[in-house]
């Protein structure tokens, strides 16, 4: 009986393991083939058949390049890209958790006249393609004399703010309404509970969103494009990365992009490495017994 | 407090409980309305003009870019974006044998041109499609073809990719919230797909896609021998919007993973415990209990894969180009290669009513705005 048991353990064991190897393969191979054809010339890039490493066209041996990243490193556009895509994403992202916290508290745990008014208001600002705002939004930002990265910080709050206020409302209305009670007794005002009592409690979505949004800032294109336009200096990493004219490859940069493109993920993985630990369980379980 | 007010006559008290509770209600009404502030003064200053301005810009025949006088056009873009009309097609009769005329190569049986049918007036209807129904042909005619595809594509698109994007997310978050040794390290991995900058990552599948053996695919497929000549994915009408799905669900599921994994971090314990007392299996578990607690961050992620998607440009953009729109790169061409703003301005505000429409049957379904 027990050796059964234990053997369906180790059949379940083995089935999850297989479960995360596949689900691996499936997100990273397309980025392995990125990493593989960013090491490649652009004379293996057009082998037929493509090849799984960057080989010798002649003798099929392992030769990969590292003249695409040479390239790229050496291109005070892409660094300086790196930089504003910092700036842009990093103040976008405060701007958006701050503002969105704030307004999820009042959505999710407030009563007051006009709350779901303010729900959809807030999320219709994000229910229109970029390409149709473009034109107005260039013209407020005109209008306020906003410089080219200010005006990128704001006019990425249209997508991530409605975001990170959606997912923290849902978030704060799951806390128990006990946690709010019993700190009012305890004399705290509704705004210190907020502070130093939901907030922490909700901060794994705030890393989340914040994770989500950080990124959909980093990668944003069209209204960096519009935006920098006026002002070169100021382009984020993806319009950078639209504008490689191809210094090593004849036509179209393709092991260029795909070297830039790995540069500019490596350091993002590396930031959710970082803050995934703060994505725990068990916060809120504990929070309201006694 | 209580004895104090306990020699007061009862109606006092009563009154006095209450302008108390109102006056915590209304310190509650405006902390409320202070904490929106922040929100309500970006949407003011950031969204609020160029919203409103694609309102009224979708009722003119603005040029974009130029400095030609604008008209009041009424519902004219509506109109020529929207209208579409149904007719049946009479099929072409052998005059000798009384006999529909088949076409000799293709076997298929021949009826009238859609043209000579469809009405001219006030506008020209071009062909859109055609479909059989009890025998007859009936032929489906727009003003605009090229929207009404680029609708159809959107939303088999989004319908498609979010549905299969909720399945895979699901699978992953719970796959991540479990156990394991390189649990912290998974999660990183995972979230490289949302990570590449969605316009290389769209320059990169076309190159895996490509329709020769330099594309991973081909080079795949045929290595297989499961095909005699190379696919040429993104030229051929089935594949094109099948690319399209695979690419967005690729990029997007780690978004929908991630913003599950949150909910399901905040699911309690004690509940799983009390399950496992009583007996009930993993997967009995997980209907009854993470299924429905997870309702409001599906709900949420739901709302967001779904905007997203119903709006998606750069992908269509930068791999199908003109070959197949969707609603908002159809949208684009309309604004950068027509410079028809007006017309662009109306696709932005029938998206709009579309996402608008989705995002109120999701909440009405999953409940997420009740108190």
């Amino acid at each position: 009986m027990k050796k059964k048991t234990s053997l369906l353990n180790i059949l379940k064991r083995i089935g999850f393991n297989f479960m995360i190897i596949f689900i691996l393969f499936y997100l990273l191979f397309p980025f392995y083939w990125a990493v593989n054809s960013s090491l490649k010339t652009e004379s293996q890039l057009f082998m037929t058949p493509a090849t799984a490493v960057p080989r010798d066209p002649v003798t099929l041996e392992f030769s990969p390049t590292l003249q695409n990243y040479a390239s790229v490193v050496t291109d005070g556009q892409f660094i300086s890209g790196l930089v504003n895509s910092t700036i842009v994403a990093t103040s976008t992202t405060a701007m958006a958790l701050v503002a969105g916290s704030f307004a999820a508290f009042a959505l999710g745990k407030l009563r007051f006249r006009g709350r779901k008014p303010a729900l959809y208001l807030i999320l219709a600002m994000t229910m229109f393609p970029q390409v149709t705002v473009l034109t107005g939004l260039y013209a407020v930002i005109t209008a306020l004399g906003l410089s080219a990265r200010i005006s990128m910080i704001f006019s990425y709050m249209i997508f991530t703010l409605p975001f990170t206020t959606w997912v923290l409302t849902a978030f704060f209305k799951e806390l128990p309404d006990a946690l709010m009670e019993s700190a009012q007794v305890d004399g705290a005002t509704p705004f210190q509970t907020f502070r130093r009592i939901l907030l922490p409690l909700t901060a794994p979505a705030l890393v989340t969103t914040g994770l989500l949004a950080f990124i959909a800032a980093w990668n944003e294109y069209l209204f960096a494009l519009t935006f920098t336009s006026i002002d070169p200096s100021a382009r984020t990493v993806p319009v950078a990365i639209a504008y490689f004219s191809g210094a090593v490859a004849r036509q179209e940069p393709f092991g260029e992009i795909m070297a830039a493109a790995t540069l500019v993920t490596v350091p993002l993985v590396v930031l959710v490495l970082v803050f995934q630990r703060r994505i725990v369980a068990g916060l809120t379980a504990g929070a309201v017994k006694g | 407090m209580a004895e104090k007010s306990g020699n007061k006559p009862p109606g006092e008290k009563k009154l006095r409980r209450k302008s108390r509770i109102s006056d915590l209600a209304k310190s509650e009404e405006r902390l409320a309305l202070k904490l929106l502030l922040p929100a309500l003064l970006i949407i003011v200053l950031i969204a609020f003009y160029p919203l409103a301005q694609v309102f009224y810009t979708s009722f003119t025949d603005r040029v974009f870019a130029s400095g030609e006088e604008t008209n009041f056009v009424g519902f004219d873009n509506y109109r020529r974006l929207l209208s579409v009309h149904i007719t049946e097609l009479e099929p072409l009769i052998d005059e000798t044998s009384g006999q529909q005329l088949v076409d000799p190569e293709s076997g298929e049986l021949l009826y009238e041109r859609p043209l000579d049918v469809l009405p001219r007036e006030p506008r020209r209807y071009r062909e859109f499609n055609q479909f059989d129904l009890f025998g007859k042909r009936y032929v489906i005619g727009a003003t605009d073809p090229s929207f009404i595809d680029s609708v159809q594509n959107t939303i088999i698109f989004t319908v498609i990719s979010v549905f299969i994007e909720l399945i895979l997310g699901l699978v992953i978050a719970l796959v991540v919230n479990s156990k394991f040794r390189f649990r912290g390290s998974m999660r990183a991995a995972m979230l490289v797909p949302w990570a590449v900058i969605t316009v290389v990552s769209a320059r990169m599948w076309e190159w895996m896609l490509a329709p020769s053996r330099i594309g991973l695919f081909n080079a795949f497929f045929d290595w297989l021998g499961v095909i005699d000549s190379p696919i040429a994915f993104l030229a051929t009408g089935g594949y094109q919007l099948s690319s399209m799905i695979a690419i967005d669900v690729w990029k997007t599921t780690p978004f929908m993973a991630l913003l599950l994994l949150a909910g399901l971090q905040t699911l309690p314990g004690e509940i799983y415990e009390a399950a496992e007392i009583d007996g009930a299996g993993k997967i009995r578990q997980f209907f009854l209990i993470t299924l429905p607690l997870l309702k409001p961050a599906i709900a949420v992620a739901l709302i967001f894969r779904t905007l997203d998607a119903l709006r998606v440009f750069d992908i269509f953009q930068v791999v199908l180009g003109s070959s197949a729109y969707s609603m908002a790169s159809y949208n684009y061409f309309q604004l950068i290669g027509n410079r028809n703003m007006g017309m662009a301005s109306a696709i932005g505000v029938i998206i709009f009513i579309l996402i608008f429409g989705f995002a109120v049957s999701y909440i009405k379904m999953l409940g997420v705005d009740q108190e």
